[in-house]
């Protein structure tokens, strides 16, 4: 009796997935603050907007989105979110020619074709980044059409998604969680906290980034990620990205 | 002596001895005294320290070394099996150390402390909407509740008025984020039963809330939105409709989901008598929320220490007596459907006058706050002392903190496979236990 | 056919056996290697005779005027074959074993030896029962040598002499009877199945059974080895060779008996399979390292008298091609069974000298590879147990299995459900008894051990290990060859000659392969190994030669955790607790907790700091248990009303007793 109820759901809910990534994220999957802010074009940034930033994202000359923390204060400054939805980048804007620039040169996964799996290590979250991540397995998002899952062990693993600041204690647990993972493999830090600290940065205890303890092939800005992001950051590492066509 | 909803009583409580839980009750009044102790708040409070060069260090949670002492169980063959603190059965990091000769559990002790980012200590001398954005990021799936606590207390060390309106933006927050934890609550312990079905309608449906939370404050997770200087959004009439349809899609949607899952004989018979807590341990234990309410207490704060605009609403109070797995997701279940009703009467009764927090002109006066809310794990205090609108001191005591103890008592004797579904049905965060 | 010679050598290796005498160490030692070199003699002449045929020794006439002789023929050969390989193993094992025990242990062992060789080549009651006696006290005597002889050992070595004299007991009752039936002991079968006949059988399978530790005896097994801390070599000869001569005697009346009605063959059947199950599941829960193999030593026996059973029903059936099968399987169990145990109790002597303890749960590892020849015939030893192929163990483990598959050609309903639960329970306990195994090879060798756990090497012992898991992969591959080796074996207990092969039906070596029935199954051990070879070398090749592929060492994945850490790794314990929790009704599981700490007032749960065990109680020890109450009490009673003291009660009861006999003998005559 239960089994034809569920099925009778599942039938009259109809298609709940996104079409990303052959369709750009509708607004629903990505709110205003999903999008990257950028400073009203054709103006210099002003002292006043640098100053209004609390993490020290916006610097005269550009927004470090890998800092940004979507709390809106630059939109009173005239900063839209009006940018991209997927950031994911190889590089920190803080560190061009840091340890982690000279990797993630094109898809480091790309050999491993349809099918990624991923396993997820929380170093000191909110929680909101491990559920964001998650939610790319749920209905809307469903990341298994993409041949990507998520697996509970490293050893079955070829991503390494490192969400949250480091702590000291997460150190050396995070350590044996990359060691364990077979090459070839990458490791991603999602949210501004994994990328540099986000609003944590500086406090006592805490390490200022994942690539301190472990090399990063990709950085995802946010705080946090939506899912669509997460999905491009993955997409990325096996060269199935979405890419705009050209106009 | 009464202070901003906190009612002290000094009654006939039996003496706090070293912080250990004071044991004894008589009856309900007796139980409800208690959780309204000030002296009771004070002993499990976690007072801020900055933590040095090496970190925090992991440790058990607090009110857990009575457990600890469990955990010494010795005989042939008992060892202690670690689980964590990177463990795919709880996306977060945080350890347990079970004792156990195979297959049962002797005893559990939580260990928290890997996710510390000190953010008590961290928001000393900084500006209440610079504290603000820490604040809502301890557990950023609770965070309506910890900025609504937050701010409140603030507010009350300031005793600065605040606008009807804001209030009922935060208590909309509020409980729009307890509708999320509560479904996903349920997902996860349709997942640990394998109910697939039932765990991805129920995730497709906490997805749509997110989605409703990020259209009304443009952020999935409220982030920024109840803060002084942020982007508050004014919720119109338009975006209130809005809410509203989207609410009576929700709430058909869930009550179709949540009959079918009661209906699967699996999916209740593998809750019912899983991991039990009796109402003497809900009460020795100090457990809150749900946890509370499902051993058969009827303590929820926006009945028995209510703050506008909960003075002004119905609430019902979901209740069960069973305490196992099963009686916590019964009143998860049941709290989703009166919190729907509480949205409705919020919206019947919005008040007109305009609704925008400013930062405040000039600082109030220095003091002391202490507020409570009831997130939708349980009871959460915070406790802020204010001095020209920046913090001093920060402490608060979070639901989790409090429910750890009840979930290691109530996992003793059972077997490993029910740890997933007690952990669940407890709705407990390292990440605001850490702060 | 007579060879004299033959006979001069089997007299000169029952003499051998005795000669070990107490004395320094080197004294020892040397009596250790006359026991060695008999046994060697023993399994020569033993391979001889089932070569060439029945060899007779020296002969006279024994004090009833019945012809006496020591002489082996096929049935004896056979059984002389597998107890003289043990032997071999168990007396070179024990020149290295320094055990510090008593010196006394070395005579025993050379008794005990001795007493089987003789059983085992008696021609008439006599010397068996003579040979069987010396057997059980000179065991007993080896139980004794336990260091440290407090209560325990006294009680486990005296529960082990109790149900010794009752197997006599029974055995003489057998025996006795039989003569009536034929007035002879090596006659060909007697005709016609009277009440007096069932009775030598009854009284035969449980004597015997007794012996063999099966159910509902096994206690008579596992409690003398596992309450003991007797050394691991007396461990293995009780274990191995003692079962081993009770099955002989088994055999051999059951041989003599003739034609059997298709009950007894039901009854060892059943005896069999509750014996194959009870022995599996508590050697699965068992944390003895030498009570576990006491345990599988109660289920391979039953595993025995479950084949012995099938061949018996086949027979009453006239299913003369199935009853040879099966009796083939009987055979193979049990020479498998005999080397395969002996190398596990060697094992077991060789952890327990490694680390000091019998516990496997702080064994943990405390002597992993240390040895290459300890681990690998242990690991040998384990899956042939555990019914591995190409192992030993695989081959008998299939053969009965083959055999209870067929029991659906059995006439009656009955017969052919007892094989259907009888397979069932084999199959069962097939799965448990891989769980004591791998917790045996597992926790004793292959664990990670905790930091600081040391290994010492001991030489010559852990060799001896590995050559006895050689001959055990020996056995288990040749298997067709030794099959064809032990027909004469099986011929003598037919009381006649069993073809090699039997045509295409239900027969037994059939080149490489053995061939259970033309359309049923087949199985070549030798081609196992040699597939196996095959795909090791081409992958070792590829892997090797194909070039390039790195390895990288890491730790165990513990969560995060530092593996590793004492107190903080499974125990094997833990390994088989699951077991002990679901089937609690059968193992009697029982939490005891004692508190440690204060108990609240209020009563409240506040856990307290307590001492937990988890027990598991064999139902059968229960029985026991009342048995010994209810003879005691007996006896006390007995002791009150006939012997208080008083001369007159005395001399009355005497008088009565000596009466009721001039009557009886009166009568009789």
């Amino acid at each position: 009796m239960t089994m034809f109820g569920w099925l009778g759901r599942s039938a009259t809910r109809g298609i709940l997935t996104t079409r990303y990534p052959d369709a750009p994220p509708s607004p629903a999957e990505a709110p205003v603050s999903a999008h990257a802010p950028e400073p009203p074009p054709g103006v210099a940034i002003a002292a006043s907007a640098v100053n209004a930033c609390p993490v020290r994202a916006i610097a005269p000359d550009g927004v470090d989105q890998c800092r940004c923390i979507r709390c809106a204060r630059c939109l009173a400054q005239g900063f839209e979110f009006s940018g991209p939805v997927a950031l994911a980048t190889a590089a920190r804007a803080d560190r061009p020619d840091g340890p982690s620039a000279t990797r993630g040169a094109g898809a480091p996964l790309a050999r491993l074709g349809r099918s990624l799996h991923v396993f997820l290590v929380d170093v000191g979250s909110c929680n909101a980044c491990n559920l964001e991540v998650l939610s790319i397995a749920h209905p809307q998002y469903d990341a298994s059409r993409l041949g990507i899952f998520f697996t509970n062990s490293p050893r079955h693993a070829d991503v390494l998604l490192v969400v949250g600041v480091p702590t000291e204690a997460m150190v050396e647990p995070l350590r044996r969680a990359y060691e364990a993972i077979p090459a070839p493999k990458a490791v991603v830090a999602t949210g501004a906290c994994a990328i540099r600290g986000g609003v944590f940065e500086g406090n006592a205890g805490l390490r200022s980034g994942v690539d301190e303890i472990v090399p990063v092939d990709l950085y995802v800005p946010g705080c946090p990620p939506p899912p669509v992001a997460v999905l491009d950051a993955l997409l990325r590492l096996i060269g199935r990205e979405r890419t705009e066509a050209p106009t | 002596m009464t202070r901003s909803g906190w009612e002290v009583e000094t009654g006939d409580d039996p003496p706090v001895e070293d912080g250990k839980r004071a044991l004894a009750y008589r009856a309900d009044d007796g139980a409800l005294a208690l959780y309204n102790d000030y002296e009771r708040f004070r002993s499990i409070v976690r007072t801020p320290k900055a933590p040095g060069a090496g970190g925090v260090r992991p440790a058990p949670v607090p009110g857990a070394h009575a457990l600890a002492e469990a955990a010494e169980v010795a005989g042939y063959g008992t060892f202690t099996f670690p689980y964590g603190p990177i463990s795919a059965g709880v996306p977060e990091a945080g350890k347990f150390e079970v004792r156990t000769y195979g297959e049962r559990v002797l005893g559990l002790v939580p260990v928290g402390g890997f996710k510390s980012r000190s953010v008590p200590a961290s928001v000393v001398g900084l500006p209440v909407a610079d504290a603000g954005l820490r604040v809502e990021r301890i557990a950023g799936n609770l965070s309506a509740s910890h900025v609504s606590a937050f701010l409140a207390a603030v507010e009350s060390a300031e005793g600065r008025p605040v606008p009807t309106a804001e209030l009922y933006v935060r208590a909309l927050a509020q409980e729009l984020q307890r509708l999320y934890n509560h479904v996903r609550q349920i997902a996860r312990v349709a997942e640990a039963a394998a109910q697939n079905v039932g765990l991805a309608q129920m995730h497709a449906l906490g997805e749509e809330i997110l989605r409703l939370q990020g259209s009304v404050f443009g952020h999935r997770w409220m982030f920024g939105a109840l803060l002084p200087g942020g982007p508050t959004r004014r919720v119109e009439p338009a975006d209130r409709d809005r809410i509203e349809h989207a609410l009576g899609r929700i709430e058909a949607e869930f009550g179709a989901l949540w009959s079918l899952l009661l209906e699967s004989r699996t999916f209740v018979d593998r809750l019912q008598s899983t991991a039990p807590l009796s109402k003497e341990s809900a009460i020795s234990s100090g457990a809150v929320g749900p946890t509370l309410r499902a051993s058969g207490v009827g303590w929820d704060d926006r009945l028995r220490a209510p703050t506008p605009p909960y003075t002004d609403l119905f609430v019902s109070l979901p209740n069960e007596t069973a305490g196992d797995a099963l009686a916590r997701i019964l009143v998860r279940g049941a709290e989703i459907q009166a919190s729907l009703v509480i949205l409705e009467q919020l919206f019947d009764r919005w008040p007109a006058e305009e609704s925008i927090t400013e930062a405040p002109e000039s600082p109030l006066g220095p003091g002391r706050g202490i507020a409570r809310v009831e997130a939708p794990n349980g009871d959460l205090v915070y406790d802020v002392t204010v001095a020209d609108g920046r913090i001093r001191r920060l402490q608060f005591r979070s639901p989790s903190t409090a429910n750890w103890p009840a979930f290691a008592l109530s996992m003793q004797d059972a077997v490993f496979t029910d740890f997933h579904f007690a952990f669940e049905s407890f709705g407990l965060v390292f990440a605001e236990t850490d702060g | 056919m007579s060879a004299p010679y033959l006979g001069v050598l089997l007299t000169a290796a029952v003499v051998g056996l005795f000669a070990s005498a107490p004395g320094a160490v080197l004294a020892r030692r040397i009596g250790y290697g006359i026991a060695l070199a008999s046994s060697l003699l023993l399994l020569a002449v033993a391979i001889a005779t089932l070569a060439t045929g029945p060899v007779h020794g020296i002969a006279w006439t024994g004090p009833l005027g019945d012809p006496e002789s020591l002489q082996l023929d096929g049935l004896s050969a056979f059984f002389a074959l597998a107890a003289s390989l043990v032997w071999t193993a168990t007396s070179a094992y024990s020149i290295f074993y320094d055990d510090r025990r008593s010196p006394g242990l070395a005579i025993c062992y050379g008794l005990t030896l001795g007493a089987i060789a003789l059983l085992v080549s008696a021609s008439s009651f006599l010397l068996f029962l003579i040979g069987w006696e010396i057997m059980t006290l000179a065991s007993y005597g080896m139980i004794l040598q336990a260091t440290g002889r407090g209560d325990r050992v006294f009680s486990a070595a005296f529960v082990f002499l109790a149900f010794g004299e009752a197997s006599t007991l029974l055995v003489l009752i057998a025996v006795a009877a039989f003569h009536v039936l034929s007035g002879g002991f090596l006659e060909g079968p007697v005709s016609g199945a009277g009440a007096l006949t069932s009775l030598v059988f009854v009284a035969a399978l449980l004597g015997f059974g007794l012996k063999m530790g099966v159910a509902p005896f096994h206690l008579s097994e596992w409690l003398p080895i596992a309450h003991s801390s007797a050394p691991s070599n007396a461990s293995a000869v009780l274990s191995s060779t003692l079962t081993l001569a009770g099955a002989y005697g088994l055999f051999r009346v059951v041989s003599d008996l003739g034609s059997p009605p298709a009950w007894w063959g039901g009854l060892m059947l059943a005896i069999g399979a509750i014996s194959v199950l009870l022995g599996a599941l508590f050697a699965s829960v068992s944390e003895h390292t030498k009570g576990l193999p006491a345990y599988s030593t109660i289920e391979n026996n039953g595993l025995i008298l479950v084949a012995l059973g099938v061949a018996l029903l086949a027979e009453a059936n006239g299913l003369t091609e199935l009853a040879v099968f099966a009796l083939f399987a009987a055979f193979f169990q049990a020479i498998a069974h005999a080397v395969a145990k002996t190398a596990l109790f060697l094992s077991a002597g060789y952890v327990e000298h490694a680390t000091g303890t019998f516990d496997l749960s702080a064994v943990a590892g405390g002597a992993k590879r240390s040895d290459p020849g300890e681990t690998a015939g242990t690991l040998a030893a384990a899956l042939s147990l555990a019914a591995a192929p190409p192992l030993a163990g695989f081959v008998s483990e299939w053969m009965i299995l083959e055999s209870l598959f067929q029991s659906y050609r059995f006439s009656s309903p009955e017969a052919q459900f007892l094989g259907l639960l009888a397979g069932a329970a084999v199959a069962l306990a097939a799965g448990l008894i891989v769980v004591a195994m791998v917790k045996f090879v597992g926790f004793a060798l292959l664990w990670k051990p905790s930091p600081g756990a040391t290994a010492p090497r001991a030489a010559g012992l852990g060799t001896t290990v590995g050559v006895v898991g050689g001959i055990l992969v020996g056995l288990g591959v040749g298997a067709p060859w030794i099959l064809t080796g032990i027909a004469p074996g099986v011929s003598a207990f037919a009381h006649a000659a069993v073809a090699v092969p039997v045509g295409g039906l239900l027969a037994v070596p059939d080149g490489w392969s053995i061939v259970s029935g033309s359309p049923f199954g087949i199985l070549s051990p030798p081609v196992v190994p040699i597939a196996i070879g095959i795909a090791s070398v081409v992958a070792w090749g590829y892997f090797r030669l194909g070039g390039g592929r790195r390895t990288r060492t890491v730790e165990p994945w513990m969560a995060g955790s530092p593996p590793g850490r004492p107190g903080e790794t499974y125990t094997s314990f833990g390994y088989s607790t699951g077991i002990r929790i679901m089937l609690r009704s059968i193992l009697r599981t029982r939490e005891v907790r004692a508190s440690v700490g204060p108990v609240t007032e209020a009563g409240l749960a506040t856990p307290v700091p307590y001492n937990v065990d988890l027990e598991v109680l064999d139902v059968f020890k229960l029985f026991y248990d009342d048995l010994v109450a209810a003879t005691a009490a007996v006896s006390d009673a007995f002791k009150v009303a006939i012997m208080p003291g008083r001369l007159g009660r005395y001399l009355a009861y005497i008088l009565l007793v000596t009466l009721a006999v001039v009557v009886y003998v009166a009568v009789a005559a």
